[in-house]
């Protein structure tokens, strides 16, 4: 199956070994830093990294999910960044793609773990479900919660993937039958880096992983754990209609002529102005739409709580006014998130003159 | 081997979500199979005292895979609760999302998660193993690249009319929320005019309208192009066409409603006699299930975990049943169904064979069906229609998800929601034993399945489990 030398290959290695030609591998590093919102300097220096470095092995598990994530991993955009991506982290341990199937599943994860200690990426899809001795969630004949904590007992770092493993995501909303938990309120003793949304954009999840592998160090994140790269704007800041919501043209029926002529989706409960992610510039399915574009306002999936801050529909009410100036990383600060070890604290901070949901929130929760 | 041995076989990979299976070993044969999904997220509680219409977003999330699916159930289901249809042509854009989904599932399903196996060294004495190496290697085959570059590239249409995939918000219960314009339309057909290329190169190696006018096993047979071919090969020489045979009773809700029905029927199946489907048959058994509460039509149903998951259960999924049987559901049940006649003829075949076939002679017919809803789209119509939810009422969505029949029953009750049953393809696939000790479909169709000496996840029980492309996510949800 899989090679069995110690010695790990570099990048450069792995993706000639399936085939990848200079050319496309030069064309990926150019398209890696300009994803990553590096300038062209940056090109040969990621070409070197992937030339000289091994390669950081990844194990990427599920928990309760839908399988959202993966989905969205590999229908990710740039032409290569998916192939060189999947033959980067060669899924050392992934069990939606993997060709072994149970004991040997199960010893090919304990040989990974093994063979990579303290050097290989946890991803976790989904989350752990605590309810009953986490037994709404079976892997192996074992709660999932257990391989979990044994993945990560010698993983570098922890990504979560999506708004399970982030925030909990729908499965967690009231009464959360099964206790759905984020993983870092089990796992509280490595970095994780928060990559939610439901599903993430392909583009987010490689970028992450891609500048994890290449540079060996953990994006910068916001205090909420985020990489700030891709969450450091609102939707509603770079949405295409926004326009339209500053010259109060707004869709109020689904049916009306101003849905037709692309008005803002404001009234129809669009949570663009309270979510932090990048669908607007980004946006989804190779870089095609994104929710607002298809006429359907944002949910908010990105976001802690989305699934239950009322119904998807209701307006966001309690927003006085929008500040183009609040970001991520303010609204972070006061969501007194907790940090993970050997994370570069993003300093910017601009001045919050809006009372957000989530502050007042919060500052409930905190004050309670 | 000549006692009876246990196996546990589990956790399967390439399949969404986890599925564990028992099986009882005599004489190198598998004597009897225990199905269990090991994972419960409880979405019928937590959707419980929401508001009707968040069902929207809340369904799609069960599964990421089928999420179109569910979003279909759950907008015919609340358009029914308010006595309403969406606006023709809403209603068709909603389909073309549908059947994206549905296509590039079969696609995933053959490339991704069943073909693979073939690749396992247990076979490396076979004529045709080195071919199945280089194209199917999980993960590396050359195959698998290709149908992931063909699916993204089919997914552009979900994005531009659903603005992102997986978990699509755009379809409601009065049609879509975006109009697609006159150059949309040209974006999409050529969308679809990559993938048909890609199909008939590559999957099917000849024109898809040939194909889908196969009648006979016999002309099956003489298919000599693409993976197909291969796939035909490797069946006749490890005699496919006999292993993991079900009971041959099929059931399919209709797929695709038009002004003249569904564009593939509705209807049942038993034994080559078709029959009217009676949804008011459907019963949902809970003995073998860790559910406590009473068997009970999904309209009355309810999900209530039994935490101390009781000795005599052993599975979180309950076991739906038509008129007190089991019922197999996927495509091919619904080609069957259709009256196609391969389909039919394999249908009464009823094996791995047949259920790989099933699928691949409806994505060639489904190919075509997209190209021809396409061009029938008028983007001068109205796409969305004005629809209010009532405040009391009960509601029915029942679709054809790729993997089969998709029901979804809602009750609202004072604005809310105060029961949402949902039956999914893989729990009808997979249900576990009923109160007469009747084993589920796929129990039932691993009975018999060779075990050699040493297996210890007997390949045999790997094609036929994923011959029924399990969708575990969905089964229990």
């Amino acid at each position: 199956m899989t090679d069995t030398s110690a010695q790990i290959e570099t990048f450069y290695d792995v993706m000639r070994r399936q085939g990848i030609t200079r050319r496309s591998f030069m064309k990926y590093c150019s398209l890696t830093a300009a994803a990553l919102g590096l300038s062209p300097s940056f090109v040969p220096k990621i070409a070197h990294a992937m030339e000289t470095k091994p390669r950081t092995p990844v194990i990427w598990v599920h928990g309760l999910e839908c399988t959202c994530c993966s989905e969205s991993f590999i229908r990710s955009a740039h032409p290569l960044a998916k192939d060189v991506v999947l033959s980067m982290i060669s899924l050392d341990y992934d069990d939606t793609l993997m060709a072994a199937a149970g004991h040997q599943a199960e010893a090919a994860l304990q040989d990974t773990i093994e063979k990579y200690k303290g050097n290989y990426i946890l991803a976790v899809e989904g989350n752990p479900p605590l309810n009953e001795d986490g037994m709404y969630c079976i892997v192996g004949g074992k709660p999932f919660v257990d391989q979990l904590k044994h993945a990560a007992e010698h993983a570098k770092a922890v990504i979560s993937w999506g708004a399970c493993a982030s925030y909990g995501c729908v499965q967690a909303a009231k009464p959360n039958p099964t206790r759905a938990t984020p993983v870092h309120k089990v796992i509280t003793d490595k970095p994780i880096i928060k990559v939610p949304g439901c599903p993430p954009i392909a583009e987010v999840m490689t970028g992450v992983i891609t500048y994890m592998l290449t540079f060996d160090r953990l994006p910068e994140l916001d205090r909420q754990g985020r990489p700030a790269m891709f969450y450091s704007q609102r939707i509603h800041d770079k949405c295409y209609r926004r326009p339209h919501f500053d010259a109060g043209q707004f869709v109020e029926a689904w049916d009306d002529e101003n849905a037709r002529k692309g008005y803002c989706l404001y009234k129809m409960g669009c949570k663009g102005p309270t979510t932090y992610n990048a669908c607007s510039t980004v946006r989804w399915n190779e870089g095609v739409s994104f929710p607002i574009q298809s006429g359907h306002g944002c949910i908010g999936c990105s976001e802690d709580g989305f699934w239950d801050q009322g119904s998807f529909y209701d307006r966001v009410t309690d927003l006085t006014q929008f500040g183009v100036e609040a970001n991520a990383d303010k609204i972070g600060m006061a969501a007194a998130g907790v940090v993970g070890a050997g994370v570069a604290a993003h300093a910017a901070v601009s001045a919050l003159k809006t009372a957000q949901r989530k502050v007042q929130d919060n500052k409930k929760k905190e004050e309670a | 081997m000549t006692d009876a041995t246990t196996l546990l076989v589990g956790p399967f990979n390439r399949v969404e979500g986890d599925l564990e299976i028992r099986l009882e070993v005599r004489e190198g044969r598998v004597s009897a199979a225990y199905a269990n999904s090991p994972l419960f997220r409880g979405f019928e509680s937590i959707l419980q005292g929401k508001s009707p219409i968040d069902a929207l977003t809340i369904t799609p999330r069960i599964c990421g895979i089928c999420s179109i699916s569910q979003s279909m159930a759950a907008a015919q289901a609340l358009a029914d609760l308010a006595g309403k249809t969406p606006s023709p042509e809403g209603a068709k854009v909603a389909q073309l999302l549908h059947m994206i989904e549905n296509a590039s599932d079969h696609l995933m399903h053959f490339n991704m998660f069943f073909m693979p196996d073939f690749a396992r060294a247990v076979y490396a004495d076979r004529p045709w193993w080195d071919q199945v190496l280089t194209r199917f290697t999980a993960a590396k085959g050359s195959a698998l690249k290709r149908a992931v570059e063909a699916r993204a590239g089919l997914m552009h249409v979900t994005g531009l009319l659903g603005g992102k995939w997986p978990h699509t918000l755009a379809i409601q219960p009065g049609g879509v929320t975006r109009a697609p314009s006159v150059r949309d339309k040209v974006r999409i057909s050529a969308d679809l005019a990559a993938f048909r290329a890609y199909l008939e190169e590559v999957v099917f190696g000849g024109p898809l309208e040939q194909f889908a006018e196969l009648a006979t096993i016999v002309q099956l047979s003489g298919w000599t192009g693409g993976d197909v071919a291969l796939f035909l090969a490797i069946s006749d020489d490890l005699a496919l066409d006999s292993s993991g045979c079900g009971e041959k009773r099929y059931l399919s809700f209709g797929a695709y409603p038009g002004p003249n029905g569904p564009l593939f029927k509705r209807g049942t199946l038993v034994d080559g006699t078709s029959s009217q489907l009676v949804p008011e048959q459907i019963v949902e058994e809970i003995t073998h299930s860790w559910m406590l509460g009473q068997d009970a039509h999904p309209s009355r149903g309810m999900t209530r975990p039994d935490e101390d998951m009781r000795e005599d259960a052993y599975s979180w999924c309950k076991a739906p049943r038509l008129a007190g049987e089991t019922f197999e559901t996927g495509a091919l049940a619904r080609q069957a169904i259709d009256d196609h006649p391969l389909a039919v003829a394999l249908a009464a075949e009823g094996s791995v064979r047949a259920r790989v076939i099933g699928r691949l002679l409806e994505l060639a017919r489904t190919q075509i069906e997209m190209e021809r809803l396409l061009a029938s789209i008028d983007p001068r119509a109205a796409f969305m229609r004005h629809v209010r939810i009532p405040d009391d009422g009960e509601g029915v969505g029942m679709v054809e998800a790729a993997r089969g029949a998709l029901g979804h029953w809602v009750r609202v009750e004072g604005g809310v929601i105060t029961s949402y049953q949902i039956i999914a393809p893989t729990t009808w696939n997979f249900s576990p034993r009923d109160g007469r000790g009747v084993p589920g479909p796929v129990e039932a169709a691993l009975v018999g399945a060779e075990v050699r000496d040493g297996e210890e996840t007997p390949v045999s029980v790997q094609h036929i489990v994923r011959s029924f492309d399990p969708c575990m996510v969905c089964t229990v949800h």
